[in-house]
């Protein structure tokens, strides 16, 4: 069985930083299991994401090139992985977890009668791979048995994509045969939710703002925060019942109900009205002046400070981590 | 001396035409009053029995007869001057029933009273008496109707009631003129015919719209259903609350036909008094029209075309239509039903009301946080956790458990306890006690939650529990008892006024305006005990709207998880009216009051009175090292 | 439309967690127990298509006999009948073990749509309706938002990373998982209860299914995590706290 093979995702016609992490992952189970640690590059034109991949301390780069994989399908991606795996008999497979390997990955691993370990945050000697369950207020830990491939998905910055190491691999090509009839899917082209209607619902960051902001001229403040996160902006509801902001960005009770990867509270206190509105959000950071408001009582981070000192600098130090 | 004055005057006997003319008239008019009155008393007979309705207990009923309909108490009280206009001529139509039976008789040559002995003469005056009141009442309601123009009363001038005044004043009239006419006279006789024409057009037209309550009233006043917001289990598969005609019950018919117009329960709604669709008279007049054009069989829907389908759920369940009616009509029973029937149908299409639904079908508790956020409050405040040992089980409540101005009020009060030497725990677990879902009518949630709560509360083993929520207190103690039989509950008002004495005085300097929750007051008949923890705070102040007459916060029948209302907001109205009143503290007993009002505050710019819990009146006098931590 | 929806009966989002005895897995006792999250929104979609074009909705559920409460749950929201494949060791199946039950009992209805949640809320692997897809034929898409029946099959709305959404279209019979808050839950009503009771319940035990299979992978042991949710007050100079903010939200919680 040879060894370790990370499939590589491409985002923007370059490797994905998740990928990266992937990768750095795949090293890490390579060392642990003493076995070669080899990627996999699905497309229609890897060319260039394999120079990429080749930098990296890899023993072999394989470019699965296929013009039916140039737009993602799950059918194609099963065919042509399985057909390299029918041939190279992996025996671990780790991917990225996005949402394209969770379309495709368990049915992959289940034409080949295995089960996926998906969302793996750490790999231990064993190997031993460790995931969260009961939304993250359980951990669990995984063995693969059996003499099959063991197909491994990897969270989101659970390794870092600065840990993978660099080195050179030789790149090669293979090419699997697709019958276009295969493919029972028609994906569209990618588009944004609609630009005019403020969708918080969906939004991934959202800074809000409330009763510290004082005064509607002082709201540029927070929108430069927002602008240099690429946050949304929302509010609590004196804000908008004062018509500083438009109702569409009112979180709470009666407004809209918002579970972000990231919400920003500026001088928010925390009333409950606004609380169930917000409740759900990943990872909430509070900044207010008052130590004792009820928000810091649900923040994961939280700055006792006075905002109009905090709110600026704050803005400064996102934009230089972003760059 | 009265033996020789003036005496009603006795026309000499009728001939033998007279008579039969009076008689076919007589039997005419009383056709045509049948002929009326039969179809509505068959749709209300023929509407559904009411499946909880007892006559006992019979003394309770009697009580309420004598002093509603005879004393004519609440009619008076609560709109003091026309109420004893109505009263006057309620009376002389009382004391008027023998001089009517005798007048009668007369007609027929038998007349029973005799205006020349002792007994007649002095009957007569006292009915003169009445009839002077009569017409002066009268005639007052009949200014106030067509010049004084109440808006309560509509905007249609209803010619009707005017020709009945009329009619009533008449009869008054040709009574009391027969005392200057010579017995035996031909005068006397006009008089009689007059008096007696009058009557019998008087008679048909009873039945006809509200003047019907003449005789139904006293019957629907007797039979009420027993308690103020009395909701009536659902029974069998088939009910699912008043969804179309077949759904009324005969209370609902009865109290449909019985309504007086007189918009009193209008006069005293929180929506119809901040421009909602909501107008608690026109429900009731809605089912009356629907009894008339669809009768009690049909199964064309109650909500659409009789009544708005969004007015029922604009209501907050105040009371105050219930309370108001002088005629015994019971909204709450009504308004609830309607809302059952669109609830538990799936028919209700609203997003914040699935929302709230759905968040007590997976979760603990109406705000759709996590239990963990009540234990981790329980464990910050180191509540003891109730084991059968201690004397009350604290019921925190989801505002108790998890709003953090209800955690303060909550957190003051175990204060005081402590101080007091009271042992008391919390639950382990808790869910709502399904206040606001049992009020939109969601009866399968509701009774998931009160089986659990009661197992959950029997396990521990709770025999007496104290809560600071009013909402809380109503439906664990009345709507519980459907599913099981609760522990005893009492609100911490009734428990920090029995225990003024052991507790410690601020000196009273600030001005506390007192606004009675409308699940305390109205619904629980809890006045005096808050006010007398207040008045050991500070200086009571009343609002001008207090007591029953209390003004609703806006919050409950779920409308605090309904999210945004149209119209005025019912508790900046009232925020303002009590912010007016000067004082310098807001004393509330309900944390749904207090978060409304906190709310309202919030968005003025103008100076407001400090809010505070009656709990947190009493904690703040106590010794620093006993005061409650807050959050 | 035949629609069939694959549901599973999870623990309710507040329970208590405590490891049981082996290790191996949490205690159950005195748990409570509801609908999993994506499936219900699985179930509101399918319902949603019914009234829409006509048709039956299917349940389908595996596990011990507490799982049949959650089946009337769907029955009463709306679903025509259910299937529950009784298993009392489900806990011992590998996703695609599990994925292989359920497949067995639905394909004999061989529906033109088979809807699943995206994922469990309690072991939250995502994979089952996508393994159902590769083990009945059927083309598949997943993270699904929004379901629409056109001529030629399915056009569905699918969610992407970041705020991006795609569209796909596929032919019937088709497989989606979907995923929550695509569209508004309807409560359960007492309407539906009630009716609920005369609609039936076909009970399958797992074992008369045949599809009996040696796990792949194996859930070793639980534990709870170390980090319990604490608020982290950053302090210092505001400068000294945006930075360290930044730091946290980068590198800690990874969200930037």
């Amino acid at each position: 069985m040879s060894g370790v093979w990370i499939v590589i995702e491409e985002r923007d016609g370059r490797v994905g930083r998740i990928s990266w992490e992937a990768v750095a992952a795949a090293q890490q189970l390579g060392k642990l299991t003493g076995l070669p640690v080899a990627a996999i590059l699905p497309g229609a034109q890897t060319e260039a994401l394999a120079a990429e991949a080749a930098g990296k301390a890899l023993t072999r780069v394989v470019r699965l090139e296929h013009a039916a994989l140039a737009d993602y399908t799950a059918d194609g991606f099963i065919l042509a992985l399985e057909q390299l795996f029918e041939k190279e008999k992996p025996a671990y497979v780790v991917f990225p977890h996005t949402y394209q390997v969770r379309d495709y990955a368990p049915a992959l691993a289940a034409r080949m009668h295995q089960s996926l370990i998906g969302d793996v945050v750490s790999i231990s000697e064993g190997p031993v791979f460790v995931r969260q369950l009961m939304q993250g207020r359980l951990s669990g830990e995984y063995r693969h048995a059996g003499s099959g491939t063991c197909f491994v998905s990897v969270q989101s910055g659970a390794f870092r994509a600065d840990h993978a190491e660099t080195g050179t691999a030789a790149v090669e090509v293979f090419s699997p045969s697709i019958d276009p009839a295969q493919i029972r899917a028609k994906p569209g082209q990618p588009f944004r939710g609609s630009a005019q209607t403020v969708d918080l619902g969906s939004a991934q960051l959202i800074v809000s703002v409330g009763r510290g902001i004082k005064e509607a001229e002082n709201l540029p403040l927070v929108q430069d925060l927002a602008a240099a996160l690429g946050a949304e902006l929302a509010a609590s509801r004196p804000i908008c019942d004062n018509g500083w902001l438009p109702i569409e960005r009112q979180v709470g009770s009666s407004g809209q109900s918002v579970a972000p990867k990231l919400y920003l509270a500026v001088g928010i206190s925390g009333a409950i009205q606004h609380l169930v509105g917000m409740k759900g959000s990943q990872c909430i950071v509070a900044i207010n002046k008052d130590p004792d408001a009820p928000i810091f009582e649900i923040a994961d981070y939280g700055i006792v400070g006075d905002l109009f000192e905090v709110i600026p600098v704050l803005t400064e130090a996102v934009r230089t981590a972003k760059q | 001396m009265i033996f020789a004055s003036p005496t009603l005057a006795e026309p000499e006997h009728f001939s033998l035409a007279e008579k039969l003319a009076f008689a076919a008239l007589a039997s005419a008019s009383l056709f045509l009053f049948l002929r009326r009155f039969d179809p509505i008393l068959r749709r209300i007979l023929r509407s559904k029995r009411d499946a909880d309705f007892h006559l006992a207990p019979v003394g309770r009923r009697l009580w309420d007869f004598i002093a509603e309909v005879m004393l004519q108490a609440k009619v008076i009280r609560q709109r003091p001057l026309p109420g004893l206009a109505h009263a006057f001529v309620f009376w002389g139509f009382c004391a008027f029933a023998l001089v009517t039976l005798n007048h009668a008789a007369v007609g027929l040559g038998m007349g029973f009273l005799d205006p020349a002995g002792w007994f007649g003469r002095l009957y007569f005056y006292l009915a003169a008496a009445f009839a002077v009141a009569c017409a002066a009442g009268i005639a007052g309601l009949f200014v106030r109707r067509f010049f004084v123009r109440p808006k309560w009363l509509g905007e249609h001038l209803s010619w009707e009631s005017g020709f009945i005044a009329l009619l009533i004043f008449l009869l008054m009239a040709t009574y009391l003129a027969a005392f200057f006419v010579p017995g035996l006279g031909p005068e006397a006789r006009w008089l009689w015919w007059a008096h007696t024409l009058t009557l019998l057009v008087f008679l048909p037209i009873i039945p006809h719209t509200k003047h019907l309550h003449l005789v139904l009233s006293p019957l629907t006043v007797f039979l009420s259903r027993g308690s103020f917001s009395h909701i009536p289990p659902l029974v069998g598969d088939e009910d699912f609350g008043l969804v179309a005609g077949t759904d009324l019950t005969q209370l609902v018919s009865l109290q449909a036909y019985s309504c007086v117009e007189c918009g009193r329960c209008t006069e005293h709604c929180p929506a119809a008094n901040t421009g909602k669709t909501l107008n608690p008279k026109e429900i009731v007049l809605g089912l009356r029209s629907y009894l008339n054009e669809r009768g009690p069989a049909s199964e064309e829907a109650l909500l659409g075309k009789f009544i708005p389908s969004i007015a029922p759920f604009e209501c907050t369940t105040c009371g105050s239509c219930e309370f108001q009616c002088p005629v015994g009509i019971e909204h709450l029973p009504i308004l609830i039903g309607l809302r059952r029937g669109a609830v538990n149908t799936g028919a209700w299409d609203n997003d914040y009301g699935a929302k709230l639904f759905l968040a007590l079908e997976r979760g603990s508790n109406a705000l759709g946080l996590g239990a963990s956020e009540r234990d981790k409050f329980v464990q910050k405040q180191a509540f003891p956790i109730f084991d059968g040992t201690q004397e009350y089980c604290l019921w925190l409540g989801c505002m108790g458990g998890y709003d953090p101005k209800g955690r303060e009020i909550v957190a003051d009060f175990a204060a005081v306890m402590n101080y007091l030497g009271t042992s008391f725990g919390v639950l382990r677990k808790e869910k709502c006690t399904g206040d606001p879902v049992r009020r939109l009518g969601n009866d399968l949630l509701f009774q998931q939650l009160a089986e659990a709560n009661l197992e959950a509360l029997a396990q521990s083993k709770v025999t007496k529990i104290v809560s600071i929520c009013p909402h809380c207190v109503r439906t664990i103690q009345e709507d519980w008892k459907e599913f099981g039989t609760p522990p005893t509950i009492e609100h911490h008002s009734e428990f920090l006024a029995r225990h003024l004495d052991r507790l410690p005085r601020l000196p009273k300097e600030d001005t506390i305006v007192y606004h009675d929750p409308c699940y305390l007051g109205r619904y629980r008949n809890v006045y005096d005990e808050p006010r007398a923890v207040v008045s050991s705070g500070g200086t009571l102040v009343e609002a001008p709207r207090h007591r029953e007459r209390s003004f609703c916060c806006g919050a409950g029948g779920g409308l605090a998880f309904l999210g945004e209302e149209k119209g005025e907001r019912v508790s900046h109205v009232r925020a303002d009216e009590l912010a007016a009143t000067g004082a310098q503290v807001l004393g509330t007993a309900c944390p749904f009051c207090n978060t409304m009002f906190r709310d309202a505050f919030g968005a003025k710019n103008s100076t407001t009175p400090q809010l505070l819990d009656i709990a947190q009146l009493t904690a703040r006098a106590l010794p620093k090292a006993d005061a409650g931590d807050g959050n | 439309m035949k629609i069939l929806v694959a549901i599973k009966q999870v623990p309710e989002r507040d329970a208590q967690i405590r490891i049981d005895s082996s290790s191996k897995w949490i205690n159950e006792a005195d748990l409570q127990w509801m609908l999993n999250e994506s499936d219900a929104f699985a179930l509101e979609e399918a319902l949603q298509l019914k009234e829409k074009h006509g048709g039956e909705v299917i349940v389908v559920s595996a596990g011990p006999e507490r799982v049949g409460s959650t089946i009337r749950e769907a029955l009463a929201k709306g679903a025509d009948r259910g299937i529950h494949v009784e298993s009392d060791d489900l806990g011992r199946r590998d996703a695609l073990g599990v994925a292989r039950l359920l497949a067995a009992a639905i394909k004999p209805e061989n529906p033109d749509l088979l809807l699943t949640g995206l994922q469990s809320d309690d072991l939250g692997y995502g994979q089952t309706g996508v393994i159902l897809a590769a083990l009945l034929g059927l083309p598949h898409s997943s993270l699904i938002l929004h379901v629409e029946k056109t001529e030629l099959g399915l056009t569905v709305k699918r969610e992407l990373e970041e705020g991006w959404f795609q569209t796909v279209e596929l032919p019937l019979p088709a497989a989606l998982t979907i995923q929550s808050g695509g569209t508004k839950l309807r409560y359960a009503t007492l309407m539906g209860i009630k009716r609920a009771k005369t609609k039936e319940v076909r009970r399958v035990a797992a074992g008369a299914l045949g599809a009996d299979f040696a796990a792949t992978v194996n859930l070793e042991r639980v534990s709870l995590p170390q980090k319990q949710k604490s608020t982290q007050l950053l302090s210092g100079t505001p400068k000294e706290a945006a930075a360290a903010l930044v730091e946290k939200l980068k590198f800690e919680a990874r969200v930037l």
